[in-house]
């Protein structure tokens, strides 16, 4: 039986693609973005999220873990993350939910039992199923199965997707999605790396192949301040998208998706450094980087 | 001023603003209203005495009563009952009550007490019930003995007949049936006489008024008034606006007498003054929208728009879309329902969805007419006079003129119910203790606690009409004048008690807990537990337990014990109450609401097993405990809801707060249409929705006066943010703030 590792599965999702949906959020990733907004899905394995301010200083935690990761000297909580495996026992004990773990295996069947409550909203409102994350593509066996399972079910399918991967991945799942929504972050290969960690030649190459499909895409710039947030930048963007258009004989659609600094408190709860710290809280020339892409005729 | 014309515009920004003021006025010298905003008006300072009372729902308020008025008392208890002395004293409260004419509004009269608050005792003493009592009070039950209106009358005989008209019909019935009901056709014909009056009074001050009025529009606007209201002292109406004075007379004295708020369909009842008028060149929609606007800004009564007529074809008309253009231009706290559902206008739905992201002021509400209607006929009414029941109260429907049914009085806590059927099994001889003997426990208690209700609806339906008939309803009934008998007293045709249950995520989430950390987990003993309960969570070991209970997945999550729980509750309430009737005969229907009685109920109940402290508020209405789920999701919320439906005609409301970045476009618009028809296709029966600003919301929470015409929708009811005492506004806050995405 395929299991995935799921870190989220979000009901009501609107912003996720068509109508109503829900989003299934995949752990692991092949980039890393240093603004990312879910820091949680970057690490495939589970991983433990401690939230100081909801520890009541119970030390059961202390007691039962294996590894000794957790201690409390008095009233000061520590988190010893390099000592833990994730094993999750702390998380059972703590019902103050401050220790909880992000991302466990689910069968095809539990999120299918999960998602399709909301069925009779996504018939409704032709809305549907969007697998999300991390990077989902990566979980190549487990989204295919899946896929094909809502797919069967008469459920539209949506992916959000970086592209960084084998073609050969993306592809087959392909027959089982209604909705590609693909993220494009820099033309520039060195800032893309810069910015990423990885080069964008891969990315561009998985673009291409899909504008020489016939399935539905939607390219989406998330919008970072330092990294793309210039009229110069944008317009390359809207530019290559013009090209793929014209590989694909059709208008392909382009969208601007604005920074925020939500997620700065998933970084410190899941022991991280959050790099975008030093960024302006939003992008301020939001309204002139969309009039670029207008420009387009996007 | 000077200017020679006044738009519509300015007449009803100057009305709006007056009502701002009279409300700041209110919450100054009533402090908080827990309860609609009742659009009552302060009377002057000198006729002002603020005193503790009892709603119209049983409930105590502060209240503001007519300085140097008093009833005349017929009982040695220094109360008055029955229709002769009710009647006589309402008589005299209406011939006794000012005048009240805004020049701006084509309307005239406003309300400014309630005669409810003089009911001291509320319940004649006489009629003794206290054989009950041991049980109502182990239980907690709202009992509703004393309760008065939650139905609906049928205006249209009212329209029909005028006031004149509705004393001759009394005349002729008295003479008919004489002497049955002598006492009853004096007090009923007494508040006829005092309606007249105080209507002539009206016409005779808007005729001075007008001599004085330098402004020429206003001056025109008093001299129709005067006009007009001559007329209607005695005839019917002729064009649309005497129909909305008469609608708005018969709803002012109705609110007065005892709180009603019903008024019906609108839409339906307007309607043909609104086509001979227009075709006649009489008026203009401009004109038709400020009538209704003046209207509803002087009640907040409960209006259907659209829905089902006997044949099951849908109603709405054009006037229907005035009637919701009127309240989005008001802007105030209003009660109106959009219907939604089989072969019904969806432009409704779609305008209605189009005002309620767009003003963020909790309106319209959302009418779910297919299950109500189906549900209805489960009770063994006739589906031609299903269709026509009609949303005219905080969450429950009545046949307009024909049915009645205590509707929104009678509450049952299932906490409360829960709490005895814990601790008398956990006393009962046998261990080990099981979940299938507390369940058992609970359905017998709460098999108990419907029985004792049962008998307390006796008690009421067979002395209310001597204690207080509900003269002003029997007007626009169907029966009580030609019968001589009081709605309450079989004066109407159908008989459909209304009897809810609270608390019901509360419960569910209670034996959820139970059964995962007590049984499955054994991290608790039974003894464990209740010892903590009875020591409200006290200490570090009880925080423990406490919170240790309430991180248990909880019913609307999904596809977990708690959801089966809420289910299973609900199934059990509905077979309860719908087994059989009341001793009497009554029939008795099933709900889902605890209305705002959320903070009152809640104050009354000691700590229960899902982690709740005592004294905290209880579960709102059939929704989940705020947090239910991380994502707090509509559509989860939507489905859980629907899922515990009692399925006999009477709701069980989804209460539902969106962030407005969720409906910033059309597509989102379209996404909460589709949220709310799917709910209804599922079987839901209601929905009370507020699009809200949070950053708002915060910041009048904490500074109520910097938004003051902040309306929310509390429950059934809408009020304004800056009236509700601090407990009810944590109350939506915590609900808005669960409900935000993660």
């Amino acid at each position: 039986m395929i299991r995935g590792t799921v870190f989220d599965i979000q009901r009501f999702s609107v912003h996720d693609g068509p109508g109503i949906r829900s989003t299934v959020f995949l752990k692991g990733c092949s980039l890393r973005c240093f603004w990312c907004h879910n820091p949680e899905g970057i690490r495939p394995q589970p991983e433990i999220q401690f939230e100081p301010d909801k520890c009541i200083g119970c030390g059961e935690c202390v007691v039962v873990c294996p590894q000794g990761a957790q201690h409390l000297d008095g009233t000061r909580r520590i988190f010893e993350r390099d000592r833990c495996d994730a094993c999750g026992q702390c998380v059972e004990t703590c019902y103050a939910g401050a220790l909880s773990l992000v991302g466990r295996a689910m069968a095809v069947e539990d999120v299918l039992a999960e998602v399709m409550q909301d069925r009779p909203f996504y018939d409704s409102s032709g809305g549907g199923v969007t697998l999300s994350g991390g990077e989902p593509v990566l979980q190549t066996g487990f989204a295919r199965a899946l896929l094909a399972r809502l797919q069967a079910g008469g459920v539209h399918t949506a992916i959000e997707t970086a592209g960084y991967y084998p073609w050969e991945r993306l592809e087959t799942l392909l027959p089982h999605i209604d909705l590609v929504m693909m993220d494009l972050k820099q033309m520039d290969s060195a800032r893309h790396r810069a910015a990423t960690g990885a080069p964008n030649e891969r990315i561009l190459e998985t673009a291409r192949r899909l504008a020489q499909t016939a399935i539905p895409v939607i390219f989406r710039v998330p919008v970072i301040p330092t990294v793309n947030d210039t009229p110069g930048a944008i317009r390359a963007i809207a530019a290559f998208v013009g090209e793929l258009s014209a590989l694909r004989g059709a208008a392909l659609p382009l969208e601007l998706l604005p920074f925020h600094r939500l997620a700065e408190s998933k970084y410190t709860s899941l022991g991280r450094e959050y790099a975008a710290r030093s960024l302006p809280a939003s992008v301020e020339n939001f309204a002139e980087l969309q009039t670029v892409v207008q420009e387009y005729g996007f | 001023m000077a200017v020679s014309t006044l738009t519509y515009g300015q007449r009803l920004d100057a009305l709006r603003a007056a009502k701002l003021e009279q409300t700041r006025e209110k919450q100054e010298v009533l402090g908080a209203m827990d309860h609609d905003d009742w659009a009552v008006v302060l009377p002057p300072p000198e006729l002002r005495e603020v005193i503790d009372a009892i709603s119209g729902s049983g409930e105590p308020i502060t209240d503001c009563i007519f300085k140097g008025w008093h009833p005349q008392s017929n009982h040695p208890s220094g109360g008055f009952f029955g229709p002769r002395a009710v009647g006589d004293n309402y008589r005299d409260f209406l011939e006794h009550h000012p005048v009240y004419i805004d020049p701006n509004s084509s309307l005239a009269g406003a309300y400014m007490f309630n005669f409810m608050s003089y009911r001291k005792p509320y319940w004649n003493p006489d009629f003794d019930y206290s054989h009950l009592q041991p049980d109502q009070e182990k239980y907690q039950l709202i009992h509703g003995i004393g309760g008065s209106q939650h139905f609906c009358q049928d205006l249209q005989i009212g329209l029909d007949l005028g006031w004149q008209g509705l004393l001759e019909k009394i005349r002729h019935y008295r003479k008919l049936n004489y002497p049955h009901g002598h006492d009853f056709y004096h007090g009923i014909g007494s508040v006829v006489h005092g309606v007249q009056d105080w209507i002539r009074r009206h016409a005779d001050a808007a005729r001075a008024m007008a001599g004085e009025e330098t402004n020429p529009a206003l001056r025109q606007n008093l001299e129709e008034i005067a006009a007009m209201n001559a007329h209607l002292v005695t005839e019917p109406p002729r064009t649309f606006r005497e129909a909305c004075q008469w609608i708005l007379w018969y709803q002012m004295v109705a609110r007065m007498f005892n709180g009603s708020g019903s008024l019906g369909q609108l839409d339906v009842l307007l309607a043909p003054y609104y086509e001979r008028d227009t075709a006649a060149g009489l008026l203009t929609d401009e004109e038709a929208i400020f009538h209704i606007a003046c209207l509803l800004l002087r009640d907040t009564a409960y209006i259907q728009l659209g829905g089902p007529d006997a044949d099951g074809r849908d109603v709405t008309n054009h006037v229907s879309y005035l009637v919701l253009e009127a309240g989005h231009r008001l802007g105030i706290p209003a009660n109106i329902g959009v219907s939604v559902g089989e072969g019904i206008d969806p432009g409704l739905l779609e305008r209605g969805v189009e005002i309620i992201v767009g003003d963020r002021h909790g309106y319209p509400k959302f009418l779910g007419s297919d299950h109500v209607v189906a549900g209805t006929v489960r009770n063994g009414v006739p589906l031609e006079a299903a269709r026509q029941r009609t949303y005219s109260g905080c969450h429950w429907s009545a046949i307009p003129g024909r049915e009645y049914g205590l509707m929104d009085i009678v509450k049952i806590n299932f906490g409360a119910v829960f709490n005895v059927a814990l601790r008398d099994m956990l006393a009962g001889e046998r261990a080990p203790h099981t979940l299938a003997a507390l369940w058992e426990s609970f359905v017998h208690h709460l098999a108990r606690a419907v029985a004792v209700v049962a008998e307390g609806l006796d008690v009421h339906m067979a002395h209310m009409h001597e204690v207080f008939p509900e003269l002003v309803l029997d007007l626009c009934c169907h029966g009580p004048i030609e019968k001589g008998l009081d709605a309450s007293h079989g004066g109407v045709e159908f008989y459909l008690l209304g009897v809810d249950g609270a608390a019901l995520a509360t419960v569910a989430d209670s034996f959820a807990a139970i059964e995962q950390r007590v049984v499955r987990e054994g991290r608790l003993t039974w003894e464990d537990l209740l010892r903590h309960l009875d020591a409200d969570w006290a200490g570090p070991d009880g925080e423990k337990a406490r919170l240790m209970m309430s991180s248990v997945p909880r019913f609307g999550h999904g596809n977990t014990p708690a959801d089966d729980y809420a289910r299973r509750i609900s199934e059990a309430f509905s077979a309860l109450v719908t087994a059989k009737p009341t001793p009497a005969g009554f029939r008795m229907v099933p709900g889902l609401f605890s209305w705002a009685l959320t903070i009152a109920m809640g104050s009354r109940l000691g700590a229960t097993p899902n982690g709740r402290r005592a004294g905290e508020p209880i579960s709102h209405g059939a929704n989940p405990h705020p947090g239910f789920r991380k994502d707090g999701a509509p559509t989860a919320l939507a489905v859980a809801v629907a899922a515990v439906q009692p399925g006999y005609g009477n709701t069980a409301p989804l209460q539902i707060d969106l962030e407005p970045s969720i409906a910033s476009d059309e597509a989102a618009r379209s996404q909460i249409a589709s949220l709310i028809r799917t709910h209804f296709d599922l079987g839901g029966t209601q929905i009370n929705m507020n699009v809200l600003d949070t950053q708002k919301l915060l910041e009048a929470y904490e500074d109520p006066s910097k938004y003051p015409d902040l309306v929310v929708r509390v429950t059934g009811f809408s009020a304004y943010f800056s009236s509700l005492s601090p407990e009810f506004r944590k109350m939506v806050v915590d609900r808005v703030l669960a409900a935000e995405s993660a």
